[in-house]
Parts: structure tokens; sequence; C-alpha cells
């Protein structure tokens, strides 16, 4: 069952990557680009907020530290991008081990508001350095290739995709992480290090994160703190995990497609009201939460696969 | 007579001001049933949580196989081979009653398959096999009771710690549980069981200990403790209040 | 030399405002479980229906505070009940879905300030705010102005209310009982959803109020709302979490920080400070400074 299932994504992920053959038009190539991002960022919120129950509001900071580290080093040092961002994956890898070992010791809640105030402490770090030209923002070095940066973020977006499915749904990382979420006691007896699992599936997540966030970087070309440390950032990624269904892989991608679109839509159309899509936003999340608490993958009509929540 | 397998020496536990546990020792030896009653509040689940790892004990030594084990982690100790049931079970709800299996199963086969095989058989001794793929809040009380000693029996244990596993049963889960017990002392695990049924824990125990607010107050074959006037004292003073 | 007692005189009043968002903070998760994330939009609305009614009325705001709560309490009163049936549902994990609907609530209700209140920073005047006091001794002199005093007083009022009602009453006696075990305090009667709803209700109405008065002494903004919400946080994490003895000592702890920052530093930085000592309280001491939470 589960093996159709991948072989489904296999498939959408082999029309993606025909996407660039069919569509020659500059900004809609931009769309789906932004598209593919925000499935990424999605994915990697689910791990944490899906998988292992905590609420990660500073997936901000991670993005954030990715596109800084790869606008510092590709800037500064003159390094090529691709170990630029790999470097950005590592630098955010780091961040969640050294900010995960006390904070996720907290409580579920606690944690949230710690990852909170962590990516608005780290905004207020960039905002002050000379480094990062402060409020300023980083220009990067523009590279005028829009199929380029598609196939990257589809790269990244798609390996962190599979590289998640199977260590979740196939491996024993998954039903660990889950054993916790269920019962961090209780888990405890059956021989698992709770706060061990947590902090791997933080950095598990922070990782191909930071690493969307250098590309996202280099393709934007510039970079400021309010535009990749913004709660924005993290704010979406929670309304497309919760909106698409939370503790699954497929919940997210269709949370991030469906919400990015109507934002795309939104934007097109009612830009003047920004504060609007915030509202939105929020009536979304409460909403979701009242009336799809398994968001719109559990409206879909399911299989037969007794007890087996994917 | 063989080495002990566990081995408390002067163990107290003290939360705050208050002592749960104080100055407890005794010993127990492979392949028994040791039993552990006493009224409630006595400090019986207090005992367990720091022979399992989840307190460290405030003074006193808890050897197991020889070794210190006071202070280390629950899933530390499972490692060593200590396995236990809670007395509020604790199923992971929301997954599946054979995954809950495989969890614990990954401590001695850490690959996803074996682990699923392993659990498969589990579920057999347990009579759960044929609930495997329900969620795991779906059992009823004595399915989830006997899924907490399924569980705890898939980390492979040598020393079992049974916390009320029979209370809330009806008399034929009652008998069933107690055959279950019988059957993994036969296979050579050494169990420690507290129980509140006198019934259940006079006929499965080689030897009791008594705790009496937090203290021990007897030891020794079932038939004497029965008979020792402290002990008897001590449940009848608290039917009496 | 007269930077130092200010800068402690405004921190013990800034900590006094923190005491009382933290105690309604720390109550409504000894109840309901639930962190609630909207904790500073509740602020901030509050201190917006201080500002319109100020405004409107011309009435001295110290004055508006019962109306305001009145207001808040009911509005809390009858939200509940949302709240609940969320954290009721047969979810898996409720609690996550509690925080997450309440942070949807938080950016929907910033969002509607935002539109309907402007992005504006204001302040509501009081006749407080010009008058002052001048202390003098040992060496040190200060200016208090009274608006602040008035404050200080204000959180010593709804701090001792809130202790009597908590232990000197059923109702109190019911929430304490709620907090402690659910289910044995329903088996003794307590109505659950009833007495959430009253604590929800109450504690809504305080923060309303709250918000009021951190706009008569600070300023009011349709953006405030995360700030509060993070020292709200800050001080019931560093205070132990459940420990509600801890938290006036946490509450002028981070006071006495920000004010420090606003008179040295640059208050740009405050948030940093605040970070870095949550990270190490939570390294060495997870438990609280006083290392008496859970």
């Amino acid at each position: 069952m589960r093996d159709r299932r991948l072989a489904g994504c296999v498939l959408a992920f082999a029309a993606t990557l025909l996407v660039p053959a069919v569509v020659h038009d500059t900004f809609l190539l931009r769309v789906f680009t932004e598209a593919v991002m925000w499935i990424g960022l999605a994915v990697t919120f689910d791990v944490l907020a899906g998988y292992a129950g905590y609420l990660n509001f500073g997936h901000s900071a991670f993005f954030g530290i990715g596109a800084y580290t790869t606008a510092i080093l590709m800037v500064r040092a003159g390094w090529h991008f691709a170990p630029a961002a790999a470097a950005g994956g590592a630098a955010a890898g780091l961040g969640a081990l050294v900010a995960g070992f006390p904070t996720l010791r907290l409580k579920g809640a606690y944690f949230a508001i710690a990852t909170w105030a962590l990516a608005r402490a780290i905004q207020q770090i960039v905002l002050m350095m000379d480094i990062t030209g402060g409020p300023d923002g980083m220009r990067l070095p523009a590279l005028l290739s829009p199929r380029f940066f598609y196939y990257v973020m589809l790269g990244v977006a798609s390996v962190t995709f599979f590289a998640y499915w199977f260590l979740l749904e196939r491996a024993p990382f998954g039903l660990k992480l889950k054993a916790v979420r269920e019962d961090e006691q209780g888990a405890k007896a059956l021989g698992l290090n709770p706060t061990k699992l947590k902090i791997q599936a933080f950095i598990l997540s922070a990782v191909p994160t930071g690493i969307i966030g250098g590309v996202f970087a280099y393709w934007v070309t510039f970079i400021d703190p309010a535009s990749t440390l913004g709660d924005l950032v993290s704010d979406q990624a929670l309304v497309m995990v919760v909106f698409g269904g939370m503790g699954t892989l497929i919940g997210p991608v269709i949370g991030a497609v469906l919400i990015f679109a109507f934002k795309t839509l939104f934007w097109a159309y009612l830009s003047d009201y920004e504060v609007l899509y915030l509202i939105i936003l929020g009536a979304v999340i409460a909403g979701s939460v009242v009336f799809l608490p398994d968001g719109v993958l559990g409206m879909l009509p399911r299989r037969k696969e007794a007890g087996n929540r994917a | 007579m063989p080495e002990p397998i566990l081995v408390l020496e002067n163990v107290t536990k003290n939360f705050g001001g208050l002592t749960a546990v104080n100055e407890v020792s005794f010993q127990v030896r492979p392949k028994e049933i040791m039993g552990l009653i006493g009224p409630n509040g006595a400090g019986k689940t207090t005992l367990f949580n720091v022979i399992s790892g989840y307190y460290a004990p405030s003074r006193g030594k808890v050897l197991f196989r020889g070794k210190d084990i006071g202070g280390k982690t629950p899933y530390a100790l499972a490692g060593r081979g200590i396995g236990r049931t809670f007395q509020v079970v604790k199923p992971f709800p929301g997954l599946s009653v054979l995954e809950n299996v495989i969890i614990a199963s990954f401590l001695r086969h850490p690959k996803r398959a074996r682990a699923e095989e392993h659990a498969w058989k589990i579920l057999e001794f347990t009579e759960l096999a044929d609930r495997a793929h329900q969620s795991a809040s779906s059992l009823t009380l004595a399915g989830r009771k006997r899924l907490e000693i399924g569980k705890a029996l898939a980390l492979e244990p040598t020393f079992l710690l049974l916390d009320e596993v029979v209370a809330g049963l009806n008399p034929t889960e009652v008998d069933h549980t107690i055959e279950l017990i019988l059957k993994l002392r036969d296979q050579g695990i050494t169990i420690l069981i507290v129980e509140h049924i006198m019934r259940v824990i006079m006929r499965i125990s080689d030897r009791l200990v008594v705790l009496n607010f937090g203290q021990k107050i007897a030891e020794g074959p079932p038939g004497e403790v029965a008979k020792d006037p402290g002990v008897v004292e001590a449940y009848l003073g608290v039917e009496k209040a | 030399m007269e930077l130092l007692p200010q800068a402690l005189m405004d921190g013990i009043m800034l900590g006094a405002i923190y005491i009382i968002i933290a105690i309604g903070f720390s109550l409504v998760y000894g109840v309901m479980h639930v962190i609630d994330f909207a904790v500073g939009e509740w602020i901030m609305l509050g201190a917006f229906a201080g500002f319109y009614l100020t405004e409107w009325t011309h009435v001295e705001p110290m004055l508006l505070l019962p109306g305001v709560f009145v207001v808040f309490a009911a509005a809390g009163y009858l939200f509940q009940p949302l709240i609940h049936r969320v954290l009721s549902g047969h979810r898996g994990n409720p609690l996550l879905m509690g925080l997450v609907f309440t942070f949807g609530l938080g950016l929907m209700f910033r969002g509607l300030a935002q539109t309907f209140f402007g992005f504006y920073s204001h302040s509501i005047p009081s006749r407080f705010s010009n008058g002052s006091f001048f202390l003098q001794g040992g060496g040190f002199s200060t200016t208090v102005s009274s608006v602040r005093l008035a404050g200080l007083v204000y959180a010593l009022a709804i701090t001792g209310i809130l202790h009597y009602l908590l232990k000197h009453t059923d109702f109190g006696l019911g929430v304490r009982a709620l907090a402690q075990n659910r289910d044995a305090a329903g088996l003794m009667g307590v109505d659950n959803k009833r007495t959430s709803a009253f604590v929800y209700g109450i504690y809504v109405g305080i923060s309303a109020m709250t918000g009021v008065l951190i706009g008569m002494i600070l300023s009011l903004s349709a953006k405030m709302g995360p700030d509060f919400t993070i020292f709200a946080f800050f001080v019931v994490v560093l205070a132990g979490m459940g420990y509600l003895a801890g938290v006036p000592a946490a509450a002028f702890l981070l006071g006495i920080i920000q004010s420090f920052f606003l008179i040295y530093l640059d208050p740009g930085y405050t948030l940093l400070a605040v970070f870095a000592i949550l990270y190490t309280i939570l390294l060495v001491s997870p438990r609280g400074l006083f290392g008496k939470g859970v």
C-alpha cells in the first residue's frame, strides 16, 4: 500500500521535472520555484510539529541562518554557491543542536515560545552586525537563470522529501519519534532516549531548511532580516502543515500547494491589503483546528489500512 | 544460594520534606517472583521508579547484577535488561498495537523487519495478535494491560517490574494474566510485582516484601508474612481508617 | 548618579505589570492546560479599548478599568468553550492543537487590529501622567511619575485579589482542585467547564486592564502583542513552570533588565539579553530560578 503511494509521489516528482519544458514564462516559473520552496519549508516544519509534537516558531531562524551563511560566504569569502549553500545547511543544523539542547527539555508549548524568542533574538543579532549589512541587507551576485533555480530548489525539496520518507515512514526513527510524541515517559521505559531523538529530529528539520534558505538567497539576490528572518516564514509553514494535515508527509505538500496558490492569487489581485493576508492566515489556522482536525488530507477517502495512520 | 539479581541497600527517596521510601533493603534472587505489597501511599510505586531509573535515590544503593545503577536513566536500564510496566498503563494511543510493540522491539532488534517479526511473536504470546492493527487506544482495559506487559517483554528483559497488572480486571482475566506471569517465570525472567489483590499475590509470589509509610516492615514467604502481626495491623489499621 | 535608582524604580514597576500577566497566563495553563498564545493580543485589544474610550469620553482611564474588565471578562467567558472544544477533541495531540488554535487567533487579532487601528503607536493620556513624586534617601534621589506609581498599586491590588480568590473562596478551591487533578475535581463536584470559563474570563479581563495600564505608562500599537507574550512566557519559565511563588522574583528581574537596557544600552538588545538569560537558566537549572518548577 505504502509503496503504491510512494510510487505516486515519484510520478508526481517526474511531472514536476517537466515543468520548465512546458512553462516558458519567467514569472510563472518563479511562482513554481517558490511553490517548491514552500513545499520544502512545510515538510521540514512538519518533522518537528507532526512527528515529534513540537511547534517550532523559530523555523524562520534556520531559513535565515542558511540564507545569511550562504550570502556571507559567497559575497565576503568568494565561495561558490554549492558549498556555500551546504555550509548554510550545516550552520542551521549546528544552530538546532545548540538551541535544541536546553529548549527541547521544555514542554511543547514552552518550546514554541522559546524558539519564537530565539528567532527574534537572531533577527536582532543580524540587524546589529556589520558582516550581514544590518538592516540594509545583502546583495548577492546575480545569476539570471530561472530554470537553474527551479531545478536546484526542486532537487533540494525532493531529496528532502524522499529522505524523510525513508527515515520517518520506513526506518525505525519515525516510529521512535512518534512514541516520544505520544508519551515521553513511557518511551523511556522502552529504551528510547527522548532528548536525543528530539534533537535529531530538530537537526533533521533544520539542515534542509538552511539549504533552502541558501538557495533562496542566491535566487532572489537580495536578502534582509525582514524577508528571511521575519515571522512570516514560520507562520506560513505552520498554516500549510495544519491545513494540509499534520504528522504526515503528503499533508504538508498538499497544504503548501493550496496555500501558496491562494497567496499568489491574493497577491496578484489584492496586494494593497497586505494585512488582510495575516487575518486570513490566522483564520485558516484557527478554523482548520476546529473544523479540519486532520487537515485537507483527512477529508480524502482513506484506503483500508486499519490502524495504520500514515 | 545464587547471586541476587537485585540488591537494595538502605534506599531512601525524599521529595522535599516528604520521605516516600525510607531505608529500604532487600534482595531479589534470580528466577523468583518477589511480591511487593503495602497499603496505599506506602511507597511501592516510588520504589519502582527508583529501581527503573525514573528517580535517583536520595540515599542508599541499588545494585543490579552487582553494578550500582542508582541515577542511571530509564532507557539505559532498559538496555541492561530491566523492563517495567506502569500502574497507569501507557500505550502510545495514536499508534497501532503492533507499532507499540515494534517500538519496544527496536531495543534488541534495530532493523525494522526483524523488530516487526519479533513483535509478532510477542503478540502471539500475549494473545493480542488478532488486534495487532487496531489503535492501542481502542483496546479494553484488559487488553491495554496485556499490551503493557507485551511491550515490557519485547525488551527481552532479565528482570521485570510489574505494577498492578491485574488491578481492575475481572476474575477470568485475572487468572489469564496470572498464567502469563507464571509462564514468564518459567522462561527464566525474574519478577518484582506490586499488586493489591491478595489472592493473586499470595498465589504467585515466592517471597514478599511489605512496605508501610515508606519502610520495610516484613519480608519472607507469603504464608509467614500473612501471619506477621505488624503486617496485619498495617492492613487492618488502614481498613479501619 | 540619578540614573541607577531611576532604572531600578522603572524596573520594579515594569516587573509589577509582568507579575499580573504571568499569573493570569499560569492560571489558565493550570486549569485548562493550554498556553494562550494570544495573551499579548488580549493585552493589545484592552489597550486599544482604553485608548478609544478615553478619546471619546475624556474620562480618566484609571476609572475605565473596571468597565474594560467586565467587557473583556465576558468576552473571554463566552470564548472559552471554543478553546475547550479544541482541547477535548479526539485528536492525537489536543495540547498541540490548543497551541496552534490560540496562535491562529493571535495572528487574526493582530491583523484585525492593524486593519482597524492602523500601524501607529499611541499612548493613553491620563491625569496621572503629569504628576510625579520626588523620592530622596540614602544619597539617592529619583522622580517617580504618578502614573507608574498608580501602576504599581494596581498590580499589587490585583495580585492581592487573585491571591484571596484562590486561597479563601470556594471558587478558588475549585480552581486549585482542577489544576491538581482534573478527574478527581470532577468527582468532587467541581464543574470543569464553568470553572474553566470563569478562569479564562478573569484572565482575559485582567490582561485587557493591564493593557490599558501599559498604554498609559508605555505606549500601545497593533503590533505590541508578541513582545508581551514572550515576556509572560519568560517570567513563567524563569519562575519555574507551575511554581507561582517564583513569579514575582522572575518578573522583577525581567523588569529591571528591561529598564537597564532602556536607559543604559540599546533597547533593541533587550530581547537578545532576555533570550541569553533564558538559555542559560534552562541549561543550568531547567526547573527555573528556584529549581521548583515541574
